[in-house]
Order: C-alpha cells, then sequence, then structure tokens
C-alpha cells in the first residue's frame, strides 16, 4: 500500500539538507512527499534524512542529473552558506550566487511549479537610517557596509528577479530574522549558547527571533498555500539585545563602540569565538523586519514565545549530547 | 536674565529639594503602577511593545523623571480634555537645545492626563548613533523620525509627537525663543493619509533651560551633531554648564485641527494647511506666554 502511494506522492528537493531546518521541515514533510535531499556537505552522522540524499555542489553537473531522474513538484532552496569565518568569501559566492543561478535556472527547465528561497533579514543590513519596522519594500543596505555580505544580497537579488521573469513558477523569498532554536549552528545561536556574548558599550538595539519550529512552519505554509512573492518572516516580537543574552543564560562581554573589523577579527581568532566584523552593525543598530504581509497571505502566527525560545537554547554540552544521541525532535 | 534667577529663586525650596533627591531610591509615585497598567500598549512575553517600548524601564527611570517633572521643571500641562481617542498627531513647537520639551509632553500625558497615554515621539536620525541616548528613547517609546515609522504608528492608532522644525527648531538662538521656525511639510501628509486629527501642544519654558547665544557650526559638523550650542554657562563651566536652568515649564494641549484631503495633494496645498497649524501653534504659545508673563522661574499656567 505504501508503495502504491509512494508512485503518485508529489516530489520535492530541499537544498541545505544537512541543515538543521531542512531536517525539520523534511522531517514534516515526508508523510505526504517523496523528498530528495542536496547539500555540498555529507549528511549529519546524527539524524537521518527522510528521502535520497545527494552530496553535490549546487552548480555542479550532478544538480542536472538529479533533476532529470525526479520531476520535481517543488524545490526549497534552504541551503544557503551563512556568514562565517568557515568559508572564504569566493567559496560563499561560488556556493549562493552561481549555486543559485544554476539551481533557478534548472527549475525553470524543468517546469517545477513552486520554488522557495530562503533568504535572510541581514540584506537590509543594520542601519541609523533604517526604519524601526523594515517592509519587504525597504532597500537592502547590507552589501553598502559589508561587502561581505554580497553574496547574501545577491542570492536574495537573483531570486526576486527570477519571480518576476518567471511568472509561470510561483516563487516565494522568505526573509527570516535571527534564527534559533536547539538545533541550530548560526552565529548568534552559538554565541548566545556558549555563555559569553559581545554586545557593544553603550548601544543595546532592538533584535527578533524566530524560533527554529516557527521557521519549519512558515517554509511548509510557504509549499503548502503557494503565493509569489517576497516576505519577512519574523517570531514573536521585540527584544533587547541584553535582555535575550540575559534570557539565555549567557554573560555580556563589552567592546568598545569603536572597534575596527581586523580587531573584531583578532579577538574571535583569539577567543575562538564566532564573530564575522558584519555582526557588529547589527549589534550597534536595529534592523527589525515587519512580516505582517507573510502573517495576513498566509495565516502565519509564530507558537513558540521569544523567551521561552532563548531559555531553551541550551549549552554547547547539550548540543553536542544531541548530536550524539541522535535525537532530533522532528514534531513541527 | 541671570539676575531674574536669583530674585526669584527660594532658597528654602531648593534645600528641601536636595533633600528630596536625597530620598530617590525609595520614592513611590503615587498610582503610577496603575496608569502603567492603564496604558494602551500590547506587550510581548519579554515585556517590549511592537516598536520597542519597555514600561518596565519606564518604572525604572520613573522616580527620576518624576523629580525632574514635578520638582524640578514644576511642570503644568492643561488642556488634556482637548486630546481626542485614538489616534492624534501632536505638533509642538522645538526649543531648548536637548528635547526636554518632547520628554515634559510625555510625561504629562503619562502621569497626568486620563486615560493615560504614551506619545511616540519622533526623533533625530543621528540619535541612533549616540550611545546610551540610542536605547533608552527605544524603550520610552521614541524613534527616529522616518515617516514610514509614523505611517505605521498612526495606522495601529498609536499617538506621534512630531517637532516639524526639527533642528531649526531646537537649535535656534535664545534670541529667536518663541518664532516658530520653518516647518516641515511630511506630518501634514502623513495625517491626511492616515486620518488622523492634529494637536498643537505648545510648550513653554524650555527655551530657557539652555540659553544658546552661538551656534559653533563647524564643531557641530566635525561631531556629526546637527548643531552645537554655545551657553553663558557651556561649555565655559565644563559638566556644571550641562545643567539646565530651573525655569517652570508649562504644557498647553491645543483644540484638535482636521484636515480633509488627500496625502498626494500638491505642495502649495499641503503648505496651505501647514501654515494654518503653525497658526493655531502660535496662537497656543502666545497665550501660554502671555499667562506666565517675565516671571520665568516661577510664572503661573492658568
Amino acid at each position: 500500500m505504501i508503495d502504491s502511494k509512494k508512485t503518485t506522492k508529489p516530489k520535492i528537493l530541499i537544498t541545505g539538507a544537512s541543515s538543521a531546518i531542512s531536517r525539520l521541515v523534511a522531517g514534516a514533510l515526508s508523510p505526504k512527499y517523496d523528498l530528495v535531499g542536496v547539500d555540498p556537505r555529507p549528511a549529519p552522522r546524527d539524524s537521518h534524512f527522510p528521502g535520497e540524499f545527494v552530496v553535490a555542489d549546487y552548480h555542479s553537473r550532478r544538480l542536472d542529473e538529479v533533476f532529470q531522474k525526479y520531476q520535481f513538484e517543488a524545490v526549497m532552496h534552504l541551503g544557503r552558506i551563512r556568514e562565517s569565518q568557515k568559508y572564504s568569501s569566493q567559496y560563499r559566492f561560488q556556493m549562493n550566487v552561481i549555486g543559485t543561478q544554476k539551481l533557478l535556472e534548472l527549475c525553470k527547465q524543468n517546469q517545477v511549479k513552486n520554488l522557495i528561497v530562503l533568504s535572510t533579514y541581514h540584506v537590509y543590513g543594520a542601519n541609523r537610517l533604517n526604519a524601526l519596522q523594515l517592509t519587504e519594500e525597504s532597500p537592502l543596505r547590507a552589501s553598502q557596509s559589508f561587502p561581505e555580505l554580497v553574496d547574501a544580497v545577491e542570492l536574495d537579488h537573483a531570486a526576486t528577479t527570477f519571480m518576476w521573469k518567471n511568472r509561470e513558477i510561483r516563487t516565494t523569498v522568505l526573509r527570516p530574522t535571527n534564527v534559533i532554536g536547539k538545533h541550530i549552528r548560526n552565529t548568534i545561536c552559538s554565541l548566545l549558547r556558549s555563555g559569553l556574548c559581545p554586545k557593544i558599550f553603550g548601544f543595546d538595539p532592538l533584535m527578533q527571533f524566530i524560533d527554529e519550529k516557527d521557521l519549519a512552519r512558515a517554509l511548509i505554509l510557504a509549499l503548502e498555500q503557494p503565493q509569489a512573492g517576497v516576505f519577512n518572516v519574523a517570531g514573536e516580537g521585540v527584544i533587547a539585545y541584553s535582555h535575550a543574552i540575559r534570557h539565555a543564560n549567557a554573560v555580556i562581554v563589552p567592546l568598545p563602540p569603536f572597534i575596527s573589523s581586523g580587531l573584531v577579527r583578532l579577538v574571535a581568532e583569539i577567543s575562538k569565538m564566532n564573530l564575522p566584523p558584519y555582526l557588529m552593525e547589527f549589534f550597534k543598530y536595529p534592523t527589525i523586519i515587519n512580516d505582517d504581509a507573510f502573517r495576513l497571505k498566509f495565516g502565519y502566527q509564530p507558537k513558540v514565545k521569544t523567551v521561552q525560545s532563548l531559555k531553551n537554547l541550551g549549552t554547547p554540552a547539550d548540543r553536542r549530547s544531541l548530536i550524539a544521541q541522535a535525537n532530533l525532535d522532528e514534531s513541527v | 536674565m541671570l539676575k531674574r534667577l536669583l530674585m526669584e529663586t527660594d532658597f528654602e525650596k531648593l534645600k528641601n529639594l536636595v533633600s528630596k533627591v536625597e530620598d530617590l531610591e525609595i520614592m513611590e509615585i503615587p498610582g503610577f503602577d496603575d496608569r502603567l497598567s492603564r496604558l494602551p500598549v500590547d506587550l510581548n512575553s519579554a515585556g517590549f511593545d511592537r516598536w520597542g517600548l519597555h514600561p518596565e524601564s519606564l518604572r525604572r527611570f520613573a522616580p527620576f523623571m518624576y523629580i525632574l517633572y514635578k520638582k524640578y521643571f514644576r511642570v503644568e500641562a492643561t488642556g488634556f480634555e482637548n486630546i481626542p481617542d485614538g489616534r492624534v498627531l501632536y505638533i509642538g513647537n522645538h526649543g531648548g537645545q536637548i528635547p526636554l520639551d518632547a520628554m515634559m509632553v510625555g510625561l504629562s500625558l503619562l502621569l497626568e492626563s486620563e486615560p493615560p497615554r504614551i506619545a511616540r515621539a519622533m526623533v533625530e536620525r543621528w540619535v541612533p548613533t549616540v550611545p546610551f541616548v540610542s536605547s533608552l528613547f527605544t524603550r520610552i517609546g521614541a524613534m527616529i523620525g522616518d515617516p514610514n515609522n509614523c505611517r505605521e504608528l498612526l495606522q495601529h492608532d498609536q499617538s506621534v509627537l512630531v517637532f516639524p522644525e526639527g533642528a531649526r527648531g531646537s537649535g535656534k538662538l535664545y534670541k529667536d525663543r518663541y518664532q516658530l521656525q520653518r516647518f516641515g511639510t511630511g506630518f501634514m501628509r502623513l495625517a491626511l493619509e492616515s486620518n488622523a486629527p492634529i494637536v498643537p501642544v505648545a510648550v513653554i519654558g524650555t527655551e530657557e533651560t539652555y540659553p544658546s547665544i552661538h551656534n559653533f557650526k563647524q564643531l557641530a559638523k566635525l561631531l556629526g551633531a546637527p548643531y552645537f550650542p554655545i551657553t553663558p554657562f557651556f561649555p565655559l563651566f565644563g559638566p556644571l554648564g550641562l545643567v539646565p536652568l530651573p525655569s517652570k515649564i508649562t504644557v498647553r494641549f491645543g483644540k484638535p485641527i482636521y484636515f480633509e484631503g488627500k496625502e498626494n495633494e500638491p505642495e502649495e496645498l499641503i503648505r496651505e494647511k501647514v501654515q494654518k497649524v503653525k497658526e493655531a501653534l502660535q496662537s497656543e504659545i502666545n497665550a501660554g506666554l502671555e499667562i506666565r508673563g517675565d516671571k520665568i522661574f516661577s510664572g503661573a499656567a492658568k
């Protein structure tokens, strides 16, 4: 019975399949869809991807073969390589910009019906001129002050341009705020979890956080009621950075207000903290996104309270044991 | 002016004031918690509202603000009955170098109006770059004067406090006090767009707190600030010169003005409407000045 059903189930490609978000989404989608995961990194040991897993770069020939083998109904491009010292900016450009362009081209060639691209709120950039609530129409100032973020802006730009040019493919671009959760390993999560959070002396900007489960839910909403468009996705509400640190049981490490990027890199090198210099601007000026449009059109409502989500981050040891036990909680 | 200050100062009262400041820690403002809880704000699990207002911070700063409001500037506010319910755009006269006027208008609404209200002040675009001030302002409901911010607030039935003169008003010299400078017109388009009534609010007394005799433009430019005032006490007496003179402040809320029209009207029509607001505000100021007479530090408000 399962086998006969399996052939009629729609097929979905998920990129970045090794990431926590992809696995949360895949876990929730697997009963209804046939999933194929692709990631340049090997499959994580801690969790089984519910479907076929392909190790491939997004701009490689390997991806052509995958598209030919399966007729994908939908593609979820969740595999943006985040900004960190681990990857060079050339590598990120190659993967995020060239890779995305290739993926979009393949979607077009293979008549994919529905495309979801996970961008980031970082594209707006932290700037003193930002309105307190940034809508989807707000200017993308990120690459103005930090060329490191150019690949994120380009990815977003490639996806939105694709959306306008190819109206037959319903493209939804989501720009989530800081994603946090016990499975997430991004910069802000690692900092909050590490117990030591750099904060610029005299500045305490407002921030937003979205729980991993809420983001997974948002992605599934975007898949199941497809509407073309660019949408901000935020969590419950705003919180001052110092309060977020307190709720995550971390300690503030004050940094001088006029710290150069070189010095930030040095501090990061010595302390072994993942501390990209562009983040300093986000610790200075608020970058608050307005997700009213997404809530209205998709009926999205975040379920996890920000404070709860910060409290549940756990410690680095908790995360390690999480990996050891291979108990990714998949109930979204 | 200095002579007047000495003449009108009641030294017994001043001694009392000092002892009261010492009791700051244990001071409780009658009914303040109740007023805070009755504010029309929607808080999230972290205690912040949508725009970063944090009532818990308000509570923490309350004793300090209360002393400043009640004891130091002895603020008297009138005309609360003129304020309509729902969204309101307060248009005030700006003066006195630092936004004491915004603070006093905000405090009068928080401490004295019935029901208690919160006015979101639109501040200069360079404020986010000032350490401590930037986060403090956000916690108490202020934000940069971006049209998008103002529009968002009005559409959510919040009330917004705008000083259309901007830095032209606050940075002006003592000799130009209580003369309205050129008004920006953006607020009128926003009021028309969101159908918000305009309440002129005149603040009397802030112009005397820092009597600026010269604007050191070159230094201001160097600091990235809109102006740099030289007063008889600052920078001559160093940090001591930063203490505002204790003039008596009165806040007068005028009758609401309702406008009809479209936000994309040609600039001439908008300017005519702005002129009406300006005239209403100037007459409110003049009325206040007349009542105060020349008793800058002890004058009456009613």
